[in-house]
């Protein structure tokens, strides 16, 4: 199957995981989803320092202006000449970075320093930038960030490489019997079956979304098991778990009752209600609300859209559209599921040029969509504003994804302050 | 250390300042860039790209295409997505990587050309100055490209040069009695109303970014130009009372305030474009410590509010929001600049 030019392919006839064509790319003004910057600040006390070019910076450091977070970020720019002369970029950085450290009131015990892509292209020593500063700052823990948008089409993008460079500054504590939840950036909900179900047990769980301070982020390590709960943290737990030899169990927010009851039994838990007979009476409801409402969703609601897509298809609700660019190849069952049960169901591209122009329903009956961009493309106000699966989890997770669908449908939202707004979750000061 | 922004933001780059520029003239706009250029631009420097369709893409680079300085996929994806969209022309801008491997820019504009049957060209852009870099540039490679001379002047009439929402939030300039303006370059505009420019009897730059454009046209079409309120004739003093932000609108907010209330303002110039605008008293300053070193003495500053994390505690603040430096975070205080009295009085 080739890949489509069009910016949306019936699923039947898209190539997966990729089923659109790479072009020039459109960027939807909807900003909920978290980038680099919001990321680095879930490390309690971390200040963040980026060096690059002007335009490049503009979108970090107002990212921390709209979270309040300034005093916790600095910046190095870039200019011509620390292209032109041979070892002026290691200079530029070691130096910028020092002079920040040194002026801030007092220094913080966790940096991240951000290179850029004009540092692997120039050929720059990292190795030897790092060593020089921890030299030089021997108390603070460096953290290897990188801003390198140029790398991500063919390789790891920057934010799963800097979850993984943060959970490398996590010490191997002493284990404790407790699990470590990790790798999204959604603290988990009280509709969380991982938490209530362990919490029940008299497990402990920590969620490294929700740490409050740092000596919380440093007990990560005291976990006896790792629950990895999103695609874009996998790398980074997986190298974890390595290093401090624990196991890892990877469980992303399903819609699938099958997973959900593997991934519990992997844990160790047992559902201690009746979590498909209770998830069957809210899906039931909802039915009743919806009917035959046109329902859109986008990849950035939840970890495992193709699955959501199933999951509402065979529950006979009127899903059309899916807008993603790409296909997480641990969705093929789900995605084959679809060619076969909803061929007519539509893949819509999110970067394609013709985004700028989306087709919108024409019409006064409501479309309900699940996730920011969906209700940009789908123009709607009836949408459910959820990243990331928005720390929800089996059974009492799909209960609480259903609510919030009836809510979305009932209560109108105003989508055009809502959406461009950054990082969904995070303090926002704006 | 010159480089080094302990906590303010920097402004607006030279990428969004172009697109900034560009955005309302029917244009397709691309940024060799592999990604952030259009999400930064479009969150934070653009306040109309909910709602105001414009075709501004990036080229979604990648390290290979890079390294091997691949322009064919540019090429090919710049031609098929301008059969998908129809542009009225096509605006090229450059970002750290196409910079640093010297890629072709002009080369390119020609085969896309030649490819398109659309007007192309390059805006000399590479992400590392301020948006009065890139939106100055992209209206002067914009006007060599596509302005013709005119026919028939309009009397009286008037062009609007450097009004982009960076910098304004009005597009309504005050203007001299029985004038009439023919052209705004370029907010609250179209291709249509700025290609009638060279009509014009005299162009007025209400900021630095159309400072280039406006000597090209007195050069090219023999149309003079003032600076907005000529605050330049406008003679101040020096003293510790200083307006910290881009040079044309801080020299005119300065001469508005001397010739309303007599007191003196020096302007601190903390944007790029300077040459000819700045008055003996004032000065340009580049940098946080510099900035920072320049309002030590103040008794009063108008700025931006960041500008106020770096300013002596013991002086008096005026809060003047610039979207170009605070972005969305005060946009709701931004004043109408043309009305002094709504963000000044008099201490």
């Amino acid at each position: 199957m080739p890949t489509s030019s069009e910016d949306r392919v019936r699923i039947a006839d898209a190539q997966f995981p990729k089923p659109f064509e790479g072009g020039l790319e459109f960027n939807a003004p909807a900003h909920g989803t978290w980038n680099i910057v919001h990321i680095g600040f879930k490390i309690p006390k971390a200040h963040q320092i980026y060096i690059c070019a002007d335009n490049c910076m503009r979108g970090v450091v107002m990212t921390a202006a709209e979270m309040g977070e300034l005093n916790r970020f600095s910046s190095v720019i870039l200019e011509e000449d620390d292209m032109v002369f041979a070892g002026r970029l290691e200079e530029s950085t070691i130096e910028g970075v020092t002079d920040v450290l040194k002026s801030l009131p007092e220094c913080p015990p966790v940096v991240i320093v951000f290179p850029v892509c004009v540092h692997k292209f120039m050929g720059c020593d990292i190795d030897y930038i790092y060593d020089e500063l921890s030299k030089r700052f021997p108390d603070v823990k460096f953290v290897r960030g990188f801003m390198d948008p140029v790398m991500q089409k063919r390789g790891t993008t920057p934010d799963q490489r800097l979850r993984k460079a943060m959970f490398d500054i996590i010490p191997d504590g002493e284990k404790d019997g407790s699990v470590t939840v990790m790798g999204c950036d959604m603290p988990l909900s009280k509709d969380n079956d991982i938490r209530k179900l362990l919490e029940a047990q008299g497990v402990t769980v920590r969620d490294e979304a929700a740490c409050g301070t740092l000596e919380d982020y440093y007990d990560l390590g005291k976990c006896s098991s790792v629950i990895c709960s999103y695609p874009a943290g996998v790398l980074g737990t997986a190298a974890f778990c390595k290093r401090i030899g624990r196991p890892m169990v990877y469980m992303p927010f399903t819609f699938s009752y099958d997973e959900i009851d593997d991934a519990l039994s992997q844990i160790g838990v047992v559902p201690v209600f009746n979590g498909r007979a209770s998830s069957d009476r809210a899906v039931a409801g909802l039915k009743t609300l919806l009917g035959d409402t046109e329902i859109a969703l986008d990849y950035t609601a939840v970890p495992r859209p193709m699955s959501l897509a199933r999951f509402l298809i065979s529950n006979g609700f009127n899903l059309k559209r899916i807008y993603l660019d790409a296909i997480d190849p641990d969705e093929v069952n789900d995605f084959n599921w679809l060619v076969s049960n909803a061929p007519d169901l539509m893949l819509c591209a999110t970067m394609h040029v013709k985004g700028r122009r989306p087709v919108r329903h024409e019409g006064d009956e409501k479309i309900l969509a699940i996730g920011q961009k969906a209700a940009w493309f789908e123009g709607t106000e009836y949408f459910v504003n959820m990243i990331e699966g928005g720390g929800l989890y089996g059974y009492a997770g799909i209960k609480a994804f259903i609510k919030l669908m009836e809510d979305a449908f009932i209560v109108p939202k105003n989508t055009e302050d809502i959406i461009p707004r950054k990082g969904l979750g995070c303090c926002c000061v704006l | 250390m010159k480089k080094a922004y302990k906590i303010l933001p920097v402004y607006t780059g030279d990428v969004s300042g172009f697109a900034s520029a560009l955005y309302e003239l029917g244009g397709m706009l691309v940024i060799h860039d592999p990604s952030g250029c259009n999400s930064t631009y479009n969150t934070h420097d653009e306040v109309r790209w909910y709602k105001q369709e414009a075709l501004i893409y990036i080229s979604g680079l990648n390290d290979i295409d890079a390294i091997t300085g691949n322009d064919d996929k540019f090429i090919r994806d710049i031609v098929r997505a301008a059969e998908d969209m129809k542009p009225k022309f096509i605006a090229l801008a450059n970002s750290p990587l196409p910079y640093l491997n010297g890629t072709d820019f002009k080369g390119i504009s020609k085969i896309v050309e030649d490819k398109t049957g659309l007007p192309c060209f390059y805006v000399q852009t590479n992400a590392m100055h301020d948006y009065t870099k890139g939106a100055s540039e992209a209206f002067l490679a914009f006007a060599k490209k596509m302005l013709k001379p005119a026919n028939e002047k309009i009397k009286g009439g008037i062009n609007i040069l450097g009004s982009t929402p960076l910098d304004h939030t009005n597009t309504k300039f005050v203007i001299p009695e029985g004038k009439t303006i023919v052209s705004n370059w370029a907010y609250g505009t179209s291709l249509e109303n700025v290609l009638k420019a060279p009509q014009a009897e005299m162009n007025l730059v209400v900021s630095s970014t159309g400072l280039e454009v406006a000597r090209y046209m007195k050069e090219a079409f023999g149309i003079p130009y003032e600076l907005m309120g000529n605050y330049l004739d406008v003679k101040r003093e020096r003293s510790r009372c200083y307006i910290v932000g881009e040079t044309v609108i801080s020299g005119f907010i300065a001469s508005e305030i001397k010739n309303r209330y007599g007191r003196d303002f020096n302007v601190i110039a903390t944007t790029e474009i300077t040459d000819g605008l700045l008055s003996e008293c004032d000065r340009k300053c580049h940098g946080e410590d510099e900035i920072r070193d320049a309002l030590s003495d103040a008794e009063i500053i108008i700025g931006d509010p960041m500008f106020e994390l770096i300013s002596p505690k013991s002086a008096k603040f005026i809060r003047l929001p610039h979207f170009a430096m605070s972005g969305r975070l005060f946009r709701k205080e931004i004043p109408d600049l043309m009305r002094l009295e709504d963000y000044y009085h008099e201490p």
